[in-house]
């Protein structure tokens, strides 16, 4: 295995270009051993220009480069995209964590990778370049090619970074999961919401659960349903029931029972919502 | 005797906390564990195992594979000239030479000059299988029409037992009230941090030295000589540190280290062979698996009157040491209370599954789940707290059980006292969960071998005034050896760290049963004790014949009534100089009292006995069922305690065991494959799991012990189970009579029950 450092996004790019398709972009490579060797491997880990976490006119620029331990301790993110925060502290270990980055979260396409559920939420669109010169941006569920699978080609395309509005003072955000060990174990189910109140009622709602889907799955009819509704115990209710009924999900002999996976996303979006809620009246600040 | 037995006692100290000098190696990255080994020209060994859970073999070829470069030996079952070895049952081979019977069975071996070289011919070797149907569920093994997985053993029963005591039959007629339910337990694995690992050396001489980190390695040593067909003193076991063990390891995996030897002798080379995580878990030896069927019957205040348990124990495909577990976890929970009558049916069943063993405490540990989980579900109708039962029925000092233990010390019912006023149990908060467990553990087994109960010991005076300990005893991160040399230090009048304790060499080391049963502390210890007081009365004996006048000796130092100090170092130069190099000796062999253990398996099966009651305090989300253990508390009777440090590292690694295989562990199968064999999906406990761990000792001084010590080995894990039963059931309503104790099991619970938010 021949082994590159890129110094700049030019470099990697052409180091891409050179390898003919032999050679993959890694940054974290936390799972490099798990998916067996690459015959070339192009590090862009340390390019500054996808490590950067930057709040710009309302809109927040995350590089894909950023480590998970970076998103979930920057002040920034907790504050204005709570969820994200949240869902980075959530993964693996310290060690996956301090590691593990968020484009490589992207590229790896777990169907309930926890960044990819909170970015999903937060309405993150990706933007990437390819060894052509072309540059691009795509709502991160469009990524998915299908379970553990990447539309993204790492043989070709680099994600630079991920582009999404920050939470402003009527909004909130929020992540959670449910998994059977506090560390290291992949989610029965995890969710994300974020939320707009104006004049006390719901005018945006973005609902994301995991795993349902090859992607994280917005859960559309929930959502809908939300619009124009008080924040309350009996909304929390009906969103449980909705997003219950709305997700369609499979059982596992590994993690747990497709009713039980059903039940928990319920549980699990109706707690989301009323963290994010509580988050937009200022209540509550992580 | 009985001053030295207090300064044993005294609270902690840094000399009663003493570690030895290994583990700063452990702590330093220094320590060389079997994995670590390398030697000179060393080969390396893989093993082809079979795909199928239950096949003939119809040919193997490996002229492929040979023709590997760096390929220097294969062998398959039909080159190997041993017979069907075990432990308790004869049912297995190194390597089948016709008849696979589990995903995971050992078909052929490579060695090769590295990994690489040999997993490449792995791949090489082509097997025709016959596919064979299989079976994996013991209720289905026992049917007429089910596949036979041993020729010898119809109905695929391999071992069976049926025993009463006293009268069940009029105990449940009499009884005011009967419980029952059933119980349905999984594989663990030990999970222990370093897998198998060997290197067999072909000696010149024809025999075998084997570098392997075992619990008992005179037992492996008998066992490869008799498969090798080897004299006993052709076999040598040296044995590297042990990446931990907890049971798993008692007589490690006997045919990798068979099969290790066979290659080493075919290329007169040295073998290197490793367990990969998968294998640990897919043809190592985790514990048996059990369906425990259990009926209580009770008077109406409470009092136990008889118990009916039918036991029906998954084998897997080979024995290992599943008989032995089977017959603990069937009984050992029995002497915990006073029963005056018990009925049992066990029987242990081949499936077409991974064999199966022992992990930490025989069964009992599962067993506890069952029992403790009935005793709290009879509480319950009748209205009695949970500790008032157990306080009523507990075992007591000078009891002769129902399987006819005999209780010395106990302090069971103050360990109950004590773990429940630690955990506040008459505060209880509302909406949180409490449990109790209580254990009983033959700490000194004595009936693995009848005909050697005990234990020895050697100890010499060396040159340099310093002492050398010889035991077959093993540590593996218990603490036995610095134990062993503060039990020496007492005797001696010396500092611990003046002790060195060597174990792991069967040329000069001891004999011994090794670290099984909590023989350890009680009967190994014990011997250290003899072999230093026969060392003291020599030296002293020495001493006074040196400077011709009658010694005392007093903290490492001799001296006469007329003032007159002599030293350690004098003192041994003086006895090598007059014998011409011999080394002041003290041999110590401590000989239990004759064991009354009949053919019926009654009797007295210990030299003593440890006791132990933890209490847990839970909490369980109601919309979920997600469990949180706040806390458990452990409180022991290990007699004296002799290392305070080393004794609550055993109960917080126990019960950090306890927890895992009572909440998140436990092996899953798809068609009789391990659907878990990583440590990803076989999720042992994180330190973000653990439970606040607070031990208690309640030091009770047993009459046999050395200085008045029991063991501390495998009772640290037995109470959790059914003390997070109990506490999950006292939450939710109601029992989860399956381990592991999942969220997804609780949410049923509170579904059921209508409790559920």
């Amino acid at each position: 295995m021949s082994y590159f450092t890129a110094a700049s996004l030019d470099e990697a790019l052409k180091a891409l270009r050179e390898a003919e398709g032999k050679a993959l972009v890694i940054a974290g490579a936390t799972d490099l051993f798990l998916k067996g060797m690459p015959p070339q491997a192009v590090d862009i880990a340390s390019l500054p220009e996808l490590g950067m976490i930057v709040e710009e006119q309302d809109y927040f620029t995350v590089g894909a480069a950023v480590t998970h331990a970076a998103a979930a301790s920057s002040p920034l993110i907790r504050v204005k995209a709570t969820a994200l925060a949240e869902a980075c502290a959530a993964v693996g270990s310290p060690q996956v964590r301090n590691l593990g980055t968020i484009g490589g979260n992207l590229v790896n396409a777990a169907p309930a990778a926890d960044a990819a559920v909170a970015l999903s939420a937060l309405g993150a669109k990706a933007f990437l370049w390819d060894i052509d010169g072309r540059r691009w941006g795509e709502g991160l569920e469009n990524l998915y090619a299908g379970y553990n699978r990447s539309r993204i080609d790492s043989s070709r395309e680099i994600v630079l970074n991920l582009i999404f509005k920050s939470c402003q003072f009527n909004e909130g955000s929020a992540f959670a999961r449910f998994a059977s060990r506090k560390a290291l174990s992949l989610p029965m189910v995890n969710t994300a919401a974020r939320i707009r109140l104006e004049n006390g009622v719901f005018t945006d709602v973005r609902l994301v659960a995991a795993p349902v889907k090859p992607a994280p799955t917005r859960l559309f009819k929930t959502e809908e349903a939300l619009l124009g509704k008080k924040p309350n115990e009996e909304t929390r209710h009906a969103v449980e029931e909705l997003a219950s009924a709305e997700a369609e999900v499979r059982g596992s002999l590994l993690r747990c029972t497709a009713g039980y996976r059903r039940h928990l996303i319920g549980v699990l979006a109706g707690r989301v919502l009323m963290t994010a809620v509580r988050r937009a009246q200022g209540e509550e600040e992580s | 005797m009985q001053t030295e037995a207090t300064a044993v006692s005294k609270p902690i100290s840094s000399k009663d906390n003493y570690q030895s000098a290994e583990v700063w190696t452990k702590v330093t990255g220094k320590a060389i564990y079997g994995i670590d080994l390398r030697l000179p020209g060393m080969l390396y060994g893989k093993i082809l195992r079979s795909p199928h859970p239950h096949a003939r073999i119809r040919k193997i070829n490996t002229a492929a594979a040979l023709k590997v470069p760096g390929v220097r030996a294969i062998l398959t079952g039909s080159d190997l000239s041993c017979s069907p070895y075990g432990i308790v049952i004869n049912d297995e081979m190194p390597l089948e030479p016709d008849h696979v019977r589990y995903v995971g069975d050992e078909v052929a071996a490579v060695a090769a000059v590295d990994d690489k070289k040999a997993e490449e011919a792995l791949k090489l070797i082509h097997v025709e299988y016959e596919t064979l149907p299989a079976v994996f569920d013991t209720g289905e093994a026992q049917l007429p029409e089910a596949p036979q997985l041993h020729e010898n053993f119809p109905g695929n029963v391999a071992w069976r037992r049926e025993v009463v005591r006293g009268d069940p039959e009029s105990a449940f007629r009499n009884a005011d009230l009967v419980v029952e339910s059933k119980f349905h337990i999984p594989q663990f694995h030990p999970a222990y941090l370093e897998p198998i690992a060997c290197v067999a050396v072909s000696e010149p001489d024809g025999g075998i030295t084997l570098h392997a980190a075992v619990q008992s390695p005179d037992i492996v040593r008998d066992l490869l000589a008799q498969v090798l067909k080897l004299p006993l003193s052709r076999v040598r076991i040296v044995g590297p540190v042990m990446g931990g063990g907890f049971g798993g390891k008692v007589y490690g995996n006997l045919n990798l280290y068979l099969i290790s030897a066979f290659l080493s002798m075919q290329t007169g080379l040295p073998v290197k062979m490793q367990l990969t995580r998968e294998e640990e878990f897919t043809a190592g030896r985790p514990m048996v698996a059990a369906e425990i069927k259990m009926r209580m019957a009770l008077g109406n205040d409470g009092t136990f009157l008889g118990r009916e348990m039918d036991l029906i124990t998954d084998n897997g495909a080979y024995s290992n040491q599943a008989p032995w577990v089977s017959n603990t976890l069937a009984e050992r929970n029995d002497s915990v209370y006073h029963i005056p009558a018990i009925k049992t049916k066990v029987r242990l069943v081949y499936t077409n599954k991974v064999p199966t063993g022992q992990y930490r405490a025989y069964g009992n540990q599962v067993a506890n789940f069952a029992c403790e989980s009935l005793i709290d579900m009879a509480a319950k109708k009748l209205k009695i707290d949970p500790l008032e039962i157990r306080l009523r029925n507990c075992v007591r000092p000078g009891e002769t059980t129902v399987h006819g233990l005999q209780i010395k010390s106990c302090g069971l019912a103050e360990c109950l006292a004590a773990a429940a006023e630690e955990i506040g149990w008459t505060k209880r908060k509302k909406g949180h969960g409490y449990g109790l467990g209580a254990a009983i553990h033959a700490s000194g087994s004595v009936v693995f071998d009848p005909n050697l109960r005990g234990a020895s010991a050697r100890i010499s005076l060396e040159l340099d005034g310093n002492i050398s300990l010889f035991t077959g005893e093993q540590d593996y991160g218990q603490g036995t050896h610095a134990a062993f040399s503060q039990i020496a230090a007492i005797a001696l009048d010396l500092e611990p760290s003046r002790i060195s304790v060597y174990s792991r060499d069967s040329l000069v080391t001891p004999y011994s049963m090794g670290a099984l049963g909590m023989r350890q502390a009680t009967i190994g210890g014990k011997a250290v004790q003899l072999a230093a007081e026969k060392l003291r009365e020599k030296i002293i004996r020495t001493a006074s014949e040196m400077i011709g006048e009658p010694v005392i000796m007093e903290k490492g130092r001799i001296g006469s009534a007329s003032g007159r100090l002599v030293d350690f170092t004098e003192i041994a130069h003086y006895y090598h100089g007059r014998t011409s190099g011999l080394t002041l000796t003290g041999e110590g062999s401590y000989v239990p009292p004759e064991s009354s253990y009949d053919d019926a398996k009654y009797g007295n099966i210990a030299v003593t006995y440890s006791f132990a009651a933890h209490a847990a305090e839970v909490e369980i989300d109601p919309e979920t069922g997600a469990l949180t253990v706040h806390r458990i508390v452990a409180a022991h009777d290990s007699g004296r305690i002799i290392n305070h440090l080393s004794a609550s590292g055993q109960i917080y690694g126990g019960v950090v065991q306890g927890f895992g295989m009572s909440c998140l562990e436990g092996y899953l199968f798809n068609e009789g494959r391990v659907a878990n064999p990583t440590l990803a999906d076989y999720k042992i406990p994180t330190a973000l799991d653990v439970p606040d761990i607070t031990p208690i000792f309640i030091e009770t001084d047993d009459p046999e012990g050395p200085y008045g010590a029991k063991g501390l080995g495998e009772i640290v894990q037995v109470p959790v189970p059914g003390a997070l039963a109990n506490a999950v059931a006292d939450a939710a309503g109601d029992w989860v009579t399956e381990m592991p104790i999942t969220a997804e099991k609780i949410f049923r619970i509170l579904s059921k029950r209508g409790a559920a938010k």
